[in-house]
């Protein structure tokens, strides 16, 4: 104890080192991190990646719709519906459940996705044998609030997923087998490297392509400026919904917002409409949610878009749909 | 036990303090759960207190603190600049790199009633209702440098070093999941970068470096506060008593404060309890203990140090080698300072500058909020997107370094009340949130020219997509443009906050096609325009 007040008392006097010496740590020390800040600047280019593996699983039907007052229930009794999540995430997968978190709203204004929707859909992933549940956006207003107030954050990390922030400079640029409007864009890699990937939007108008759904939903995980995808936007996610190739889309209309979005605020503005809407092709799974709030699909650009480039089925008519509750 | 049991502790205490002061600005950030509001630092300087008091016809929050500091300096003497005050702590720890602890720069002895100058001179300016203690309270010089150059250092730093790192090393396991976590706490207070910070940052430097050629300048000569502490302890009950003294001069030269003239003979309103003296004394007969004040010695103390056998040559100085040591060390460590235009993106030129700074929400009227702010950094430091910066010139020269609202660099977060929470003067009003949401900072203003689907035909709306008024203050308009139906954004002056997500978020490049003006401002540009 002595000895050690004693080296301390040295060390806050100085004695420890002569002057000679500390001054020389200290230019070291100054001449190391200069150095290291104009490497740091020079970051490395991220890396181009193909398109993503899905599973490729298919579900007992082509959509199934439940409805109900509870939304963690109707989730689970739609996925059970589906086959059950073991069809999609295999043992020690790593999955990326993907909701709407982008707006600094609370679950009532029908912002985001509902966190029960989201809980429940993570404690599948993980009875299924999941290695680990990947939880995460990347936000238009501040994350910290979004993450938080969303309620999202809380009601996973509950049920054992892992929430974090989206990091800017860890992408893989996409590369497209034929020529696309998003070529090269640089994506989260953490969404393209995942075993599964569960997209979950929730149902909202938007005034530039009247509704976002679950393709409009993955513009999250892209990094960059994203104001520049605005620009022939329904060729744009079509391309990139089929580059990631969702396993399973979930589209959570219990609370939707039928008008002002896609940020809301008002109350007047959200609809209970107590439904989710399970699908494994994400045209249909979009073009079902379109009917089901009124709007034809056809006017919802991506829609359109996806289904001319062949990249699912707006076929409602032909699609086998099990429909659960109400 | 150390041979210097006290010096030690008052080391400590320095270290406890500064690293106090650094944790509450560090937790001044959403969602505030430091548990220790940054408004109780302010409160703790009588300075500040004082003459924003004074100037402003006020009462601060949590006055009663700085008064609790006066009295105990009353009591005890100076312990506030030996024992507390962070700037102090920087100033001794700067007169570390020097060799010797004997050399004290002569002059400053004449020069310290430059102080008492200052101070009266700022206690002046507030009877006649201006506020100018922001320039030279030690506490607020202190917060600046801490919010807005070593915190935004440190974070950007240590996240640029793992973006670097973890992609070159392939590091995305472990280190990667850290990382995140990191992002997630103590990392997360959104990385700020504040234009025209190396300024901010020259003068805590300036301060520094200062001590490092003669100790303890800037408390000496300079100090406001200091001199206000000084006045407090000119009788203190706590005093230094000599026995036995053998007329060496020892205690004298060692006195980082020159406030020893020899012996017994010191002046307590100039000294800081460091406590050298005591050590140092070859015959161990300096004590401090508790005594009845005696009137002070002060002029005998001026005269004795300026006679000129006592006063060291040329030799004190610090050499240019250790000199540009210390500049390159200083630099490199805690980051550089950035212009506006770097904090931006690259090539982003702001928008023609508007006539008048936007302010927070909740901002006093404009000539009262650039006097009553201490630019002290709080709510530039808590405004969780970085929006809020420094005024140059832009709120003219008495509104420097006020805090204004610059939409390029972030926008006002809708359902947030933070800075009026951390305003320690109230220059800006803590709102509740709805008050807050239905205040206009000013309003957004299109330049067609500029905007993709005013000047094309291609669609955009990115603005109208983040407007966060429920009831959208951007209207669309569709028309048809080469046979496309395309939607054209227009502000709805009646419902317009100012907030600036738009401006933030609009993809234009280099000049955003929507840009924030005040109120009055936005009426003279649509009246010009109309013509």
């Amino acid at each position: 104890m002595k000895t050690a007040l004693d080296r301390l008392e040295g060390v806050l006097q100085g004695r420890g080192v002569s002057r000679r010496t500390f001054l020389a740590r200290c230019a070291r020390a100054a001449a190391a991190s200069s150095l290291a800040l104009p490497a740091a600047r020079a970051l490395a280019e991220p890396p181009e990646a193909g398109p993503r593996e899905g599973a490729g699983a298919k579900g007992k039907h082509d959509l199934v719709v439940a409805k109900g007052s509870d939304p963690g229930a109707i989730t689970r009794k739609a996925i059970e519906a589906m086959g059950g999540m073991r069809r999609f995430v295999k043992p020690g997968a790593v999955v990326v459940v993907k909701p709407n978190m982008a707006w600094d709203r609370v679950p009532e204004q029908a912002g985001n996705t509902n966190p029960a929707v989201m809980a429940a859909l993570v404690a599948l992933c993980l009875e299924a044998g999941a290695k680990r549940v990947n939880v995460f956006d990347r936000p238009c207003n501040d994350r910290k609030r979004v993450y938080d107030r969303s309620g999202i954050k809380a009601a996973v990390e509950e049920k054992g997923a892992k929430v974090y922030f989206v990091d800017d400079w860890n992408a893989v640029k996409a590369k497209f087998a034929s020529e696309s409007p998003m070529a090269g864009w640089p994506l989260f890699r953490d969404a393209v490297e995942c075993d599964t990937l569960i997209n979950v939007p929730v149902l909202k108008h938007h005034d530039l392509t009247e509704l976002t759904l679950s393709m409009k939903n993955l513009m999250g995980v892209c990094l960059g400026d994203r104001g520049e995808i605005h620009g022939g936007i329904g060729a744009k996610l079509a391309d990139l919904t089929a580059f990631l190739k969702p396993d399973l889309t979930v589209i959570d209309a219990f609370r939707v917002l039928t008008a002002h979005g896609p940020s809301g605020g008002d109350l007047k503005d959200v609809a209970a409409r107590k439904t989710v809407i399970v699908g494994t092709d994400f045209v249909l799974a979009d073009a079902f949610a379109a009917d089901f709030a009124g709007v034809s699909p056809a006017n919802v650009p991506y829609i359109a878009e996806a289904s001319t480039r062949g990249y699912g089925s707006a076929d409602l008519k032909g699609a086998r749909i099990r429909s659960l509750g109400g | 036990m150390p041979a210097r049991p006290l010096v030690v502790l008052r080391r400590l205490s320095q270290i406890a303090w500064t690293a106090f002061f650094v944790y509450v600005l560090w937790s001044t950030t959403y969602p505030l759960t430091g548990g220790v509001s940054p408004n109780v630092l302010f409160a703790g300087d009588p300075l500040i207190v004082g003459i924003s008091s004074i100037a402003g016809r006020l009462v601060v929050d949590y006055w009663w603190i700085a008064l609790v500091f006066l009295v105990l300096t009353a009591l005890l003497g100076r312990f506030f600049c030996g024992w507390v005050c962070p700037l102090g702590f920087c100033s001794d720890a700067a007169a570390r790199l020097r060799p010797s602890r004997r050399r004290v720069f002569p002059p400053a002895a004449e020069w310290r009633p430059v102080k008492y100058a200052i101070l009266a001179l700022l206690v002046l300016a507030a009877v006649f209702g201006l506020q100018l203690a922001w320039v030279l309270d030690p506490i607020v010089i202190a917060a600046r440098f801490v919010s807005l150059n070593l915190i935004p250092a440190i974070v950007t730093s240590t996240d640029r070093a793992f973006a670097w790192a973890i992609p070159r090393f392939g590091w995305y396991g472990a280190p990667l999941d850290f990382y995140r976590w990191l992002k997630g706490g103590l990392l997360g207070v959104n990385a700020h970068l504040f234009g025209h910070s190396i300024v901010i940052f020259a003068v805590f430097a300036l301060i520094v470096l200062a001590a490092a050629i003669a100790r303890r300048f800037w408390c000496r000569v300079l100090c406001p506060l200091g001199a206000l502490y000084a006045l407090a302890a000119r009788r203190p009950f706590l005093r230094r008593v000599v026995r036995g003294c053998s007329e060496c001069g020892t205690c004298h030269d060692v006195c980082r404060m020159a406030a020893i003239a020899e012996g017994e003979r010191y002046d307590p309103a100039e000294c800081i309890l460091c406590l050298d003296c005591v050590y140092d004394c070859p015959v161990s007969g300096t004590a401090f203990s508790f005594t009845r004040p005696v009137p002070a010695t002060a002029g005998a103390v001026v005269a004795v140090s300026a006679d000129a056998e006592t006063a060291p040559s040329h030799s004190g100085t610090v050499t240019r080698g250790q000199f540009l040591e210390l500049v390159a060390g200083a630099a490199a460590a805690l980051g550089p300072g950035r212009s506006l235009a770097s904090v931006l993106a690259p090539g982003t030129p702001t928008a023609p500058e508007p006539a008048e700074p936007i302010r927070p929400p909740g901002a006093l009227p404009e000539a009262r909020f650039v006097d009553r702010c201490i630019r002290c950094g709080n709510c530039m430091k808590v405004c969780v997107t970085n929006v809020l910066q420094p005024c140059v010139t832009e709120g003219g020269w008495e509104g420097v370094w006020t805090p204004r609202l610059v939409p390029e660099a972030g926008y006002c977060e809708y359902h947030c009340t933070l800075c009026g929470q951390v305003c320690p003067v109230r220059a800006i009003e803590p709102l509740a949130e709805e008050r807050k949401q239905k205040v206009r900072i000013g309003l957004a203003w299109f330049d067609h020219a500029l905007c993709i689907p005013w000047a094309g035909d291609r669609e955009c709306i990115v603005c109208q997509e983040h407007c966060p008024v429920p009831e959208k203050a951007i209207k669309l308009e569709t028309v048809v443009v080469r046979g496309k139906r395309i939607k054209r954004p227009r502000v709805d002056a009646k419902l317009c906050i100012g907030c600036g997500i738009c401006t933030f978020k609009c993809p234009v490049r280099p000049r955003r096609a929507v840009t924030v003006y005040t109120e009055a401002q936005w009426h003279r540009v649509d009246a010009a325009e109309s013509l």
